[in-house]
């Protein structure tokens, strides 16, 4: 597969794909960017097109590279963005805290990458949500702790975080959070694979193919 | 009579000699008949292709048949979905026993390929035949080239049809994310094309679609599911043009690869610059441009001199006419100005209330907002908080949305007006020129990114034509969409160059010349100097998306451009230039490289890297066509 990217003579190293998704402007690629070289550019380009960089992580004695993928959120961009939604294993839905709109948005975008990324009904998939630009003052939050939770609750998520790229503030931790997140789904689904011996086939190729870049795995 | 009766048919493949062993219930008194199996379509129907079979010379009177059907939706419970989408028809081919393509989710092959029974996916079998003639590896071939299959891991004689997007197979399939499907169509799409035009056209069908065929078996993202049969058959019939082809092997498959040689390329050094003495030259005492064509020459050559770069541009972007003499010039400017402040005016007198009922409006100037602030922000012109060049620039980007309201705003127009601003530092002449740009682009911007994808298409067809090897590697890395190529089109490179290689690639293109669509060769010059260090890394889309992205800042504009030129020029010389490639860079077609129009999208015609014509002998074809089929 050619998402093996880094070849590592480490005794196991789970490659993740993870995508951020929002609305235009709420801090996609600063997170990106401040997360992979920690690094915060207040005027950076937007973003054309897609893009995506690498970063090794290490969380409770496991490596991990993230492989995280930034898209240009405009709607007109839609078919040319969705094709990379397929095979992620993370989700991070983004909005600015100070952008009441990028907020409500967040539906648009959480069934938008259920759609194209071909999650199959019923199955939980890990998702977190990203409140960015905490670093604002009081008086421009548009969107509350609160509201978030509220929000989270109501669809079913469980891990949600207020960060900014700016200061750098729980950046890390959104990162990690998610990969914790996705740990526990892993869990969840190796345990009903074990329930249900019928859909052990398709689930155990699942498992497979994600569970280690220096194997190499082949189809079939 | 039923009028939704379809009455164009197209058989698809045919075979005598085929038993049925298993059936509905209707077709009972035929089990154990021998008769014809066809696959066949319907192309004015919803029924688009079915499985037929007929017994020889019985004819089912069409009485019987009605009874049948209701006895069917009676009796046999677990055959009532399949006689529901039965089409109960009249005329001749309602004697045939009929299977909805939707209908079949797997087909099982046995006995030496002998026997091949149709599966409903539930667990049912809907019929079997047993090929007393021969074997069922035709119709194998033609079934795989209708759909995607793949072998099913716990019996590998059963093959699941993967179209369906339910399938659970399909969507293991599907999770690989470097399978873009980006052009729509699967390539068993084009297999199967082929494989019907063959029928129906062996000949000509063959010369014309040959090259694309094989390709396609060759590099098809979906390799893995197009096997054996498919090839054996491509292959077998291309025993018979063997003349100008050579045959050699390439993993697993058999692979045919006609590869023309384009002529050698040669050497197109840059010009100089137009220059300021040449431009005044060039002009006539009442200031018009006589020669348009030398300016365009001399342009396209070597680009324009800074110090009369900007007067030449708003001729290149149409903002002045080549042709006026001064005091036309003069009125058609006072003209636009007056036009531009009146469009200007038209969003700045919005009142709050007008915007807060208008989400559209609203949405579009915050996100005009949030990009000027993100366009390039390095450069002095638009360095510093509070910069007024900034809220130019915004107030442009606004005054198109009214001069171009279905468009509006998309991003990357910000990043295709700020050169033009810092070059005229003058916002009405800037808003002209830039909508003179934008006339040149606008397909770029698409809602439905219809310009965008066509022209990933173009470029995926010119880089089969010069460079097949190359175009090959791709196919084979799951690239061939060249989405890569992406950011490179949508805003001219605009992201690639530094300012002033982007402001002299930009005159060079709008001069139009040498050819239409030059850009496109300008990404496969740049391609061409990348493709070693991406096949010797032996890099997937993936890395391929990363090294093309991270190439911004590391481009020899003026290398790239003789580059680009230099393949124009092979292009033209070759001698198997393709009607595919002549209209993309604007040459009339001869006519002879399409597939039947009807049949060939755009973008089935696209994927032909060469296109064969040497001198076959028909009669040998056709015999090698007739062995692979019958
Ligand atoms: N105050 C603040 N501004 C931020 C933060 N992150 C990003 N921005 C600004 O928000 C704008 C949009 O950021 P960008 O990453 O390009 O957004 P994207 O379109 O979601 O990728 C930029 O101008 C950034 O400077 C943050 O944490 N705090
Ligand atoms: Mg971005």
């Amino acid at each position: 597969m050619s998402a093996r990217v880094n070849m590592r003579p480490a005794n196991k190293n789970t490659l993740l794909k993870v995508v951020i998704l929002g609305d235009g402007g709420v801090g996609k690629s600063c997170l990106m960017n401040r997360f992979v070289s920690n690094h915060f550019d207040e005027h950076s380009f937007h973003t054309i097109g897609v893009e995506f960089l690498n970063k090794d992580i290490e969380i409770d004695n496991e490596n991990y590279t993230l492989q995280i993928w930034d898209t240009a959120g405009q709607e007109r961009f839609k078919t040319l963005r969705t094709p990379f939604y397929r095979g992620s294993d993370i989700c991070m839905l983004t909005y600015a805290i100070d952008d009441k709109s990028s907020f409500r948005n967040m539906n648009m975008w959480k069934n938008e990458f259920l759609y194209y990324a071909d999650i199959k009904e019923n199955t939980y998939f890990p998702f977190i949500v990203v409140g960015n630009k905490s670093d604002v003052l009081v008086e421009e939050r548009e969107v509350s702790q609160l509201e978030l939770e509220t929000w989270c609750n109501e669809n079913g998520i469980a891990s949600c975080i207020e960060t900014s790229a700016k200061s750098a503030s729980n950046v890390q931790e959104a990162f990690k959070m998610a990969v914790q997140h996705w740990l526990r789904a892993e869990i969840r689904a190796d345990r009903t694979e074990c329930t249900y011996s019928d859909t052990v086939d398709l689930n155990k190729k699942q498992s497979d193919s994600r569970s280690s870049c220096c194997t190499g795995a082949s189809e079939d | 009579m039923d009028e939704n009766i379809p009455d164009e048919v197209l058989e698809i493949f045919t075979q005598d000699g085929v038993l049925l062993t298993t059936a509905p219930a209707a077709y009972i008194p035929y089990i154990n008949t021998v008769g014809t199996l066809s696959i066949v379509e319907y192309p004015n129907s919803n029924l688009t292709r079915c499985v037929e079979w007929k017994p020889i010379d019985v004819t089912i009177d069409s009485d019987m048949q009605d009874q049948e059907w209701q006895v069917v939706n009676t009796i046999a419970k677990r055959h009532r979905s399949l006689s529901g989408n039965f089409p109960v028809e009249v005329g001749h081919r309602s004697k045939y026993l009929k299977i909805n393509m939707n209908e079949i989710k797997s087909f099982r092959v046995t006995t030496k390929n002998q026997k091949l029974a149709f599966r409903d996916g539930k667990g049912d079998c809907i019929c079997t035949f047993v090929f007393q003639h021969g074997n069922c590896d035709g119709l194998v071939a033609v079934l795989k080239g209708i759909h995607k299959t793949v072998v099913s891991r716990r019996d590998k004689h059963l093959y699941c049809i993967a179209d369906d997007i339910k399938n659970p197979e399909r969507q293991q399939l599907d999770k690989s994310f470097a399978e873009l499907n980006l052009f729509q169509e699967h390539s068993s799409d084009y297999v199967w094309k082929f494989v019907k035009n063959f029928q129906n056209r062996p000949y000509e069908t063959t010369m014309e679609a040959f090259s694309k065929i094989t390709d396609i078996v060759y590099r098809s993202p979906d390799h893995r599911l197009l096997d054996n049969e498919v090839n054996d058959i491509l292959n077998r019939s291309l025993e018979a043009i063997e003349g100008n082809t050579t045959t050699h092997s390439h993993d697993e498959y058999e692979v045919v690869a006609h590869v023309p040689k384009l002529p050698e390329r040669k050497d197109y050094p840059r010009g100089r610059p137009l220059s300021l003495e040449q431009w005044k030259a060039l002009q006539d005492h009442d200031g018009q441009v006589e020669d348009i064509d030398a300016v365009k020459l001399v342009i396209f050559r070597g680009g324009i001199s800074p110090n009369v770069r900007k007067e030449v541009w708003k001729y290149l972007l149409d903002y002045h006419k080549w042709d006026y003499a001064n005091n036309e010039q003069q009125n058609l400017i006072k003209q636009r100005n007056e036009e531009y402040f009146i469009m200007k005016l038209q969003w700045r007198s919005m009142t709050k209330i007008q915007e807060d009922n208008f989400t559209d409006y609203r949405e579009r100037k915050s996100l005009i907002e949030k990009d000027v602030n993100r366009t390039d922000r390095v450069m002095d012109y638009f360095a510093g908080e509070n910069n007024p060049n900034l809220q130019v620039l915004f107030d442009i980007l606004m005054t198109y949305a009214m001069y171009n309201f279905d468009l509006g705003y998309v991003q990357g127009m910000s990043d295709l007006l700020s050169p033009i601003l810092y070059l005229m530092d003058n916002e009405v002449e800037a808003f002209w020129c830039f909508v003179g740009f934008m006339n040149k682009v606008c397909s770029n911007f698409d809602v439905d990114q219809a310009g965008m994808k066509e022209q990933l298409q173009h470029l995926q067809t010119l880089t089969a034509f010069i460079d097949p090897e190359f175009s090959n590697y791709l196919y084979k890395h799951d690239s061939a969409n060249m989405f890569f190529c992406f950011r490179w089109l949508l805003v001219w490179f605009k992201r690639e160059l530094s300012q002033q290689d982007v402001m002299r690639l930009w005159e060079v293109l709008w001069t139009g010349l040498p050819c239409q669509n030059f850009h496109l060769l300008i990404c496969v010059a740049i391609l061409d100097t990348e493709k070693n260090i991406l096949m010797e890394n032996n890099y997937g889309f993936t890395e391929i998306l990363k090294h093309i992205n991270d190439l911004s800042g590391n481009i020899d504009i003026s290398a790239i451009i003789s580059k680009a030129e230099g393949m124009y020029n092979q292009i033209i010389a070759a001698e198997h230039l393709t009607d595919s490639v002549r209209f993309i860079i604007g040459l009339p077609m001869l006519g002879n490289a399409i597939i039947d129009s009807k049949e060939a999208s755009p973008d089935l015609s696209d994927l032909a890297p060469c296109s064969t014509n040497g001198e076959v002998d028909e009669a040998s074809y056709e015999s090698a066509i007739s062995n692979s089929f019958l």
